[in-house]
């Protein structure tokens, strides 16, 4: 019966049946738990790609590792941390934590939503094939054309990411249409748009900006691709095309990108503190459009990252403008939490060092981002190091610091257990050190003239001691995060079993057990304010007293219809990956799979066609 | 299920569908103002940008009828509407964007 | 906005707007698609009139042949229509008339593209001749795979219908294949004005 949790206690199971639930699964939260341990896998090998890089770079004229291998390294780096690490462990926390904050039971499309991740997972392991073939990625991140034309790019790298990105995409947009309507249409009763929780409304607005943004590389991708095997023109200079193209589509889906990057964090770091304040976040409804004005304005800013190009004063200006205003809405998010700080009883815990962190150090990124708003200082600073200065602060003191804070937050909801204090604070302050200690001494490399993409350099440049400074701060990273797995080991192993509401919280996910049975909510709650548990208990100081909630004297979950498992999900992801590495091998695997995905959409499609979800057995 | 039935949000329109007859005339204005598009390519000596102004105007009130009408949003709630036009105008926004960046000759005609 | 309607028990796709899921999830999808074909769109206009060779739109597009197939689409259209209206009434029998005849002009107009594609191949101009070979066969092309898909879709249903496994209490299925279809419909009305009509 699928309303109990998946085994029956004292069931005796075996290993297989264990792989088998998982593999099927439609739960969101065991959805989640996969793409977060899957992002956080990813993590640890883009962070290796780092530390190679950095001890490459520690010294000049160093011969680790060739200047083919260097540009693979940035490559896979950069791709690994925006759509193997960051964006998963967003959808991670999309995954777990929307349904529980809206009061829904699960998402609107459940299977899909599996479907979502297996997609994820072809897609990743897609782009981590290249490295069984010797064709690894080599184009940078953002594969400029045409560069990685067939005739600069003759092997089957930049294919691998080009196929494999495609792929990462359609996971990606899948997940959007499914938590853009799980968040108009699934909120419980009295749970208005504005007294949704920050976290969510955040995830609202990535969900309309992945949604709209991916389009634009998924052409820019297409066109690449008919270029490589089809011999279409696009980036061709010699027929007369502009490799601007590919520059204009790939920043029309890479500038909303980063902020699809940033905002579940920011949405974090709205949760964590109020919740560490004990006061509401200042403010909620101007952060709230904020939040609402970034991701539509994000839109109009993506040429500021081609201002070396030479598209005239015109189009330079209007950029400039552009992106120096989208920093007011994001001035005023960071005011308002400090606002939010200010007067209250503040609890200095790990989640709360986190948001702290995140705070001052997506500050530092803001400002340098500001300057390289401005065309002429941006033709100073772009592809130096200053720039990697820049998004290494936003991008990691900003949605990696965020990113553990909501780990930190949610880790009793998620796995029952407090993650231990001590060991937090020490990850804290390690990291936040190692971080200053490898980025900051950047800005002064890029301002000293060193070059971005440099597998190494001369050693009379006057690099040479940043450099050794900024691989003992990697290292520095390294080894907190060693501490963040011990943390990890040590709390499963002989952790106390965490409270249903370890922090005092405000939104409705600590209104149920840690970690939440299968169908969440036992009754579904009826809301009638922002922060609504908070209220409940305590009052909201204006007046409404706390109202007390007495649970019915005895609920009937047997009753609780929750979608049963499916192997469509990954037979289909399956499918689809055949069909498409088919490209790098033969027309005819391409064919076949295309049937194979056929037939098995049409399978999940009819799944429950005239057979109601749950009422087979 | 009746799908045409699910609760509108209060202020949408009372008519809760559109009758064949409806969709008839629907279809034959779209024939219509196909046909005077063609047959306006044909009209010698028209002036260029009145030709192509013609053109897209027409072209946006054919696909204004078939998303209200056949695709039935002028009937349903108003949030299917957001969700569609809203995207639609970033998308315009964008391809007028990209034609100005690459000095498209539809945006600044040739002498 | 008030949800005003507690999660409906008895059907779990209706949410708290008071509309169906699925219907929702067709409209986000199809405002996705607008950026998608836009994308493609404002590569063609970014390239129109800067082959440096070949042949251009006016020697090799043959507009009355193309305003057949767009009159054919167009009134595709109207048969989908026709087949929801018949489907939410019950009458399956003109249900499934209407579901066939509506893949019937799709893929006539597949068929026209496929004509018009191997006769432009004939006259020289291929996806590697120049720019606008390039630029029109990938976004006429592209849209013509998205009719196709919407023709599989709508055979599966006449199928599915054939069978006595598509009945009126599934109208909503019949209503979000036909959005997707009316779509299909209104991105090659901007196209054919942007490709075939401006000069």
């Amino acid at each position: 019966m699928a309303t109990h949790a998946a085994f029956m206690p004292g069931t005796k199971v075996s290993t297989g049946s264990v792989i088998w639930s998982w593999i099927t699964t439609v739960d969101h939260k065991r959805i989640g738990i996969l793409y977060g341990t899957s992002a956080f896998l990813f993590f640890l090998v883009g962070g290796i790609e780092a530390l190679i890089m950095r001890l490459q770079l520690a010294h000049p004229d160093s011969t680790l590792v060739t200047a083919k291998q260097f540009n693979e390294l940035f490559t896979m780096h950069g791709t690994t941390m925006v759509f193997l690490a960051i964006m998963p462990m967003s959808a991670a926390f999309f995954n777990f934590m929307i349904p529980l904050m809206i009061g829904a039971r699960d998402v609107a499309f459940p299977r899909l939503n599996a479907l979502s991740y297996w997609i994820f997972f072809s897609g990743a392991l897609l782009l981590h094939l290249s490295f069984l073939a010797g064709a690894v990625p080599d184009g940078g991140w953002f594969g400029y054309a045409n560069l990685t034309s067939a005739q600069f790019s003759p092997t089957h790298s930049i294919d691998f990411w080009m196929l494999g990105l495609q792929v990462l995409g359609i996971s990606s947009l899948m997940a959007g249409f499914n938590f853009i309507v799980t968040i108009v249409n699934m909120r419980a009763p009295g749970m208005t748009l504005m007294r949704m929780p920050l976290f969510v409304w955040m995830s609202f607005v990535v969900q309309f900006l992945v949604v709209l943004a991916f389009p634009a590389i998924t052409v820019a991708l297409i066109l690449l691709m008919f270029d490589r095997f089809f011999g279409t023109l696009f980036y061709a200079p010699a027929a007369g095309a502009d490799p601007l193209l590919w520059q204009h589509l790939f920043w029309i889906f890479g500038h909303p990108e980063v902020y699809i990057l940033i905002l579940p964090a920011m949405g974090i770091v709205s949760e964590v503190l109020p919740t560490f304040a004990r006061k509401p976040l200042f403010g909620a409804p101007v952060v709230i459009y904020s939040g609402i004005m970034i991701g539509f304005f994000g839109f109009g800013v993506w040429s500021h990252h081609m201002f070396s190009v030479g598209m005239g004063p015109v189009a330079d200006s209007a950029f400039s403008i552009a992106t120096m205003l989208i920093a007011v809405p994001t001035g005023v998010k960071i005011l308002n939490w400090i606002g939010t700080l200010w007067g209250g009883r503040i609890r200095f815990a790990t989640p709360l060092y986190f948001a702290l962190g995140f705070i001052a150090m997506f500050t530092l990124g803001g400002l340098s981002g500001v300057m390289h708003a401005s065309p002429p200082v941006d033709l100073q600073q772009t592809d130096s190091y200053f720039i990697v200065a820049h998004f290494h602060y936003v991008l990691f003191g900003g949605s990696i610091f965020g990113l553990f804070a909501g780990i930190y937050y949610w880790w009793p909801k998620i796995f029952g257990k407090v993650l231990d204090e001590r060991l937090g604070k020490v990850h804290f302050w390690l990291m936040m050190i190692g971080f200053n200690v490898t980025f900051f001494p950047m800005h002064f490399l890029g301002l000293i003239g060193m070059p971005r993409r440099i597998y190494t350099y001369a050693p009379d440049l006057g690099w040479n001691f940043w450099n050794l400074v900024a691989t003992i701060g990697a290292f520095t990273i390294a080894l907190s995060l060693l501490i963040f797995l011990l943390n990890v080991v040590t709390t499963t192993r002989s952790g106390a079993p965490a409270p249903a509401d370890p922090w005092d919280g405000r939104t409705l996910e600590w209104t149920i057990p840690s970690p939440p049975p299968v169908y969440n909510f036992a009754v579904v709650p009826v809301v009638h304010d922002r922060d609504d548990f908070w209220v409940q208990k305590y009052g909201d100081g204006h007046g409404t007293p706390p109202r007390k909630v007495t649970p019915p004297a005895h609920v009937d979950t047997s009753s609780i219809h929750m979608p049963p498992p499916s192997y469509w999900p990954i037979l289909l992801g399956g499918a689809f990956l055949f069909m498409v590495s088919g490209a790098l091998v033969s027309i005819y695997q391409v064919v076949l799979g295309g049937f194979l995905t056929l037939y098995c959409m049409a399978r999940f499609m009819l799944e429950y066609h005239h057979q109601p979800a749950g009422e087979h057995h | 299920m009746e799908s045409s039935h699910s609760a509108q949000t209060a202020g949408a329109a009372h008519q809760e569908h559109a009758s064949v007859h409806t969709y008839l005339r629907v279809a034959v204005v779209l024939a219509i103002l196909t046909a005077i598009e063609i047959g306006a390519l044909y009209v010698p000596g028209l002036p260029p940008h009145i030709l192509v102004t013609l053109i897209i105007i027409f072209g946006t009130f054919k696909f204004a009828l078939v998303v209200a009408f056949f695709m039935h949003l002028r009937y349903d709630s108003k949030l299917l509407t957001a969700l569609f036009v809203g995207p639609l105008m970033i998308a315009t926004l964008i391809i007028l964007a990209i034609m100005a960046l690459f000095g498209s000759y539809l945006l600044l005609p040739r002498t | 906005m008030a949800a005003e309607h507690a999660i409906d028990a008895h059907n779990p796709n209706i949410g708290c707007t008071g509309l169906d899921h699925r219907k929702m999830g067709m409209w986000a999808f199809l405002g996705s698609e607008c950026m998608f074909f836009g994308s493609l769109i404002g590569t063609y206009l970014a390239y129109k009139g800067k082959s440096i060779s070949g042949p251009g739109p006016h020697q090799i597009l043959n507009i009355p042949l193309t305003s057949v197939s767009a009159f054919v689409l167009l009134m595709s259209s109207l048969l989908m229509v026709l087949a929801l209206a018949a489907v939410q009434r019950g009458d399956m029998k003109w249900g499934k008339i209407w579901l066939f005849l509506t893949a019937t002009l799709g893929a006539a107009f597949v068929g026209f593209q496929c004509f018009e594609f191997t006769h432009f191949v004939h006259l020289g101009l291929t996806l590697q001749t120049n720019l606008f070979g390039s630029s029109f066969f990938v976004l006429t092309g592209f849209h013509g795979a998205h009719v196709t898909g919407g023709v599989i879709w709508l055979l599966s249903m006449w199928w599915l219908a054939m069978r006595g496994r598509l009945g009126p209490q599934d109208s909503l299925k019949v209503e979000i294949c036909g959005l997707y279809w009316h779509f299909v419909d209104i991105v090659w009305i901007v196209i054919f004005a942007l490709i075939y009509l401006i000069p």
